[in-house]
């Protein structure tokens, strides 16, 4: 049948060509070259990262301006070369040494070089009285030395093998040239609200206070040419205008912290969903200073009394996964299953809390020698927090514990809770660097006065995080890790409730993002496009 | 005359300065601190470095002489969250709660004194009615429900205005584009003060219609038309003065609502945003202006009597 094979061939070629065509007219239209993004955030943003004022407002602004020494994997949030070539740790552990670019230069031209980090940490984040934002997980850092101009070496005063997975958490580098003399140099007005000098794709172009913060393309950036004309932040303080915004086409991304908004997006066909892991965990705290909470099995028992699936659909919509420990499934070569998991028995927790000698009194309440289980529980106005706390009262009132509920303002909540530790319960949240590295929650060294909010002591679980930390090879870290995180969910230093999605709707006209998440993204903006 | 003016400036003076004790005290007694050091990650040593920064670490009494006395020579500090001088975000802000002000108080007035007028001419009408269920919703319906719902149907389903903020970027000099931004905020914020210019304006030409000297007007066989504007209307005008004195107060508080549902960067919502974050210079700075507004309106309006009202003198 030579005929047919003829018309084969043929159609080959002609597919060939075409296709060949396709790829020709694709690539002469791959962006459109004017194409401009609208984001919002909801306040004036703070442009320097280390200030402490620049938190959720400014962080993603600031990631596309400032440069970090290392950046994450898009495809599994390992550490990048961003800033820094390439780094390696000495034998003992306790110095990192880091090989920068060569290339890299500053929006105003000045030479990227060891001075800027040098300046960075020796003059701002490790000054201890200028408070900078992270400062504290820096503590193993004592200083940083130049070897020459494109080599540095942090110097530790323990092990820190997680310190290129915080160098890549909103860890920006600050120019020298421009800061250096400043009294404060995280407070130079005229930086940190206005044109900062920055190692990003794009920089400040106008920044209206209580309007918007407009980024255009730096053309002294080392990396890819920037796709887009412009990146605009409008400032937009409501969650639920910020949606009507999008819905009216004014915006062109979102992101959701209230799953309840998404009901109008799917009326928009420009519209789509994007849902994105973090390395988010909520908890439900027990001061730990109180005896009561003492015994593990109280601990295993409260949890195994809420209803964390049904929570997950009520407060979340659906858009979370059940908790296990503080490393998320995002870290997919540490993240542990086979773990205590304390699923939903309201039965089996009374059987618990009877072994633990907690039984019930005249007036239903569970008591023991006298005292009764009744539990504080302030809760702060912020995100759901408070129909969250609402519904763990109602699953432990449902065991015999009486909870007192007292929703407070959000700056007082964290004054009680956090600053004073004044509460027997709180439900909140920790947003943390995707590493196993997860001390600054749980070590003794960090009750009290640091982020280890319930006070949890245990000497065992302190030596294995100072192991993980000593471990330089990713098969010893993942033994470490393993063992931790089994502690951890027997143990329950904190109520692990769930990994919350993050959730963005985003306009189908933008090309380029990383979906894996959204530092990540926003760490290569430079890939960002509009469609033609 | 002159004399009335300078006991009244006096007067506001002390005014303003027991404003500023009040609300330092206040804001001082509310638990919380500066929110970039009361902040859930901050670690004890991180934010006794800030708050040591930002001068917390002194007694109260001695933070409030020192603030007592650069603010008289005009030195309000500087922002804690910010970094910015209260002198600058005041400056950068105030125009915005003025142009929002003025564009509500300006609508507020003249539909509210129009539609007092045509109540109080269809008394018990069906005119009258419309009016005052008009002003029955206005007074009833909250400001920021009133603003959502006015998003949702102006912006996100007929996309006429635009939801949030004062201007697009790239359009700073934009009329056009800033008077769409201005539409739904000043129009919703006049939506709310307008009953109580209606309702005076109602009442009180209502009781001057009853008056004498209108009785006698209509008698000589004048025009209803010039009964109600020559006559009537202005002597009912002294009430209406004193609502408006009371509704651009009221202009403050409402716009602090109205600047955050609609994201415009006024005074309000900058007041708002310090509040929340214990940004205790800014919320001093934002109080003080406000109370000295207050005070210089309640002047003008009292002064206004006396232009108004023959009778009335200021001695």
């Amino acid at each position: 049948m030579p005929p047919i094979r003829v018309r084969f061939k043929l159609l080959r070629l002609l597919t060939t060509l075409l296709a060949s065509m396709a790829v020709v007219v694709a690539s002469a239209q791959e962006y459109d070259p004017n194409g401009s993004l609208t984001f919002a955030t909801n306040a004036d943003p703070t442009l320097n990262p280390w200030n402490a004022s620049a938190v959720i407002e400014s962080n993603l602004i600031n990631t596309i301006l400032f440069d970090q020494l290392v950046r994450y994997d898009p495809t599994d949030l390992r550490p990048a070369p961003g800033l820094a070539e390439s780094w390696e740790t000495a034998a003992d552990g306790l110095s990192w040494t880091f090989h920068l670019r060569q290339d890299a230069t500053w929006s105003d031209g000045e030479k990227f070089t060891a001075d800027d980090v040098v300046f960075t940490f020796n003059e701002a984040i490790l000054v201890k009285e200028l408070g900078a934002n992270r400062a504290s997980t820096f503590t193993p850092v004592d200083r940083v030395v130049k070897v020459d101009d494109y080599t540095v070496v942090f110097e530790l005063n323990r092990p820190f093998s997680s310190l290129p997975y915080y160098l890549a958490y909103y860890s920006g580098m600050l120019p020298e040239h421009v800061l250096k003399g400043a009294e404060n140099p995280l407070m130079v007005a005229s930086f940190n609200k206005g044109q900062p000098v920055v190692t990003g794709p794009y920089r400040v172009g106008e920044f209206v206070s209580g309007a918007y913060v407009k980024l255009v393309p730096n053309e002294n950036y080392w990396g890819p040419k920037p796709k887009l004309a412009s990146i605009t932040f409008n400032i937009i303080p409501d969650g639920n205008a910020q949606v009507a915004q999008l819905l009216a086409g004014g915006l062109d991304m979102v992101s959701i912290t209230n799953p309840a908004l998404l009901a109008g997006v799917s009326r928009n066909p420009d519209l789509e969903v994007v849902r994105q892991s973090q390395n988010i965990w909520y908890f439900v705290a027990l001061n730990l200073d109180d005896e009561r909470f003492q015994d593990a099995r109280v601990r295993q028992a409260l949890l195994s009394a809420i209803d964390r699936q049904a929570m997950i659909e009520a407060v979340l919509e659906g858009y979370g996964v059940e908790a296990t420990g503080p490393i998320a499934p995002l870290l997919q070569a540490f993240y542990e299953t086979d773990v205590a998991h304390w699923p939903y028995d309201p039965e089996g927790a009374k059987a618990l809390l009877a072994e633990a000698g907690w039984t019930p009194g005249a007036d239903g309440i569970l008591q023991k020698d006298g005292q009764r289980l009744s539990i504080d529980m302030p809760t702060g106005q912020f995100g759901y927090l408070v129909p969250a706390t609402l519904l763990v009262q109602g699953y432990w009132e449902d065991i015999g514990v009486e909870v007192k509920v007292e929703t407070i303002e959000w700056n007082a909540f964290i004054q009680k809770a956090v600053v004073n530790r004044d509460y027997d319960a709180m439900l909140a949240w920790w947003s943390t660097p995707p590493t196993p590295d997860q001390s600054g929650y749980f070590a003794s060294s960090a009750a009290v006065t640091g982020n280890n909010i319930p006070n949890y002591r245990n000497p065992e679980l302190d030596a294995l995080w100072e192991q993980g930390r000593a471990a330089t090879t990713l098969d010893e870290q993942i033994a470490v890790y393993r063992q931790v995180q089994e502690i951890i969910a027997q143990e329950l230093p904190y109520l692990f409730l769930w990994y919350p999605d993050m959730i963005s709707v985003r306009n189908t006209r933008i090309g380029g993002m990383q979906d894996i998440n959204s530092a990540a993204n926003f760490q290569y903006s430079f890939d960002w496009y509009v469609k033609p | 005359m002159t004399s009335y003016i300078l006991r009244r400036l006096v007067l506001g003076a002390v005014v303003l300065w027991l404003v500023s004790v009040v609300t330092f005290f206040l804001i001082h007694l509310a638990p919380g601190g500066p929110s970039s050091a009361v902040s859930f990650e901050r670690t004890a040593e991180e934010r006794e470095a800030l708050l040591k920064q930002f001068g917390l670490d002194e007694p109260v009494v001695v933070r409030y002489g020192k603030w007592l006395l650069s603010a008289v020579q005009g030195d309000l500090g500087v922002s804690y969250n910010q970094g910015l001088p209260v002198a600058l975000l005041l400056k950068q802000r105030l125009p915005n709660t003025l142009t929002l002000g003025l564009a509500a108080l300006v609508t507020a007035t003249v539909l509210g004194i129009l539609l007092g007028t045509v109540a109080a001419v269809n008394r018990n009408g069906w005119l009258d009615h419309v009016v005052s269920t008009i002003t029955t919703l206005g007074m009833s319906i909250p400001g920021f429900w009133l603003g959502i719902v006015a998003i949702i149907l102006f912006a996100v389903e007929l996309r006429w205005l635009p939801a949030s903020g004062i201007v697009s970027s790239g359009k700073a000099g934009d009329l056009v584009d800033r008077l769409k931004h201005l539409a739904m905020p000043a129009g919703v914020l006049a939506f709310t003060l307008m009953p109580n210019v209606v309702r005076v304006t109602r009442s009180a030409l209502l009781e001057v219609s009853r008056a004498d000297f209108v009785r006698t007007a209509r008698g000589k066989g004048l025009a209803p038309g010039t009964v109600l504007f020559k006559h009537a209307f202005k002597n009912a005008l002294v009430p209406v003065l004193a609502v408006l004195g009371l509704v651009t107060t009221a202009l403050f508080s409402g716009s602090v609502v109205i600047e955050s549902v609609f994201g415009w960067p006024g005074l309000g919502r900058l007041a708002i945003e310090a509040a929340n974050g214990r940004d205790y210079p800014v919320i001093l700075g934002a109080t003080l202006l406000a109370g000295l507004v207050v005070v210089v309106v309640n002047l003008l309006v009292d002064l206004l009597y006396a232009a108004v009202d023959p009778r009335i003198r200021h001695e």
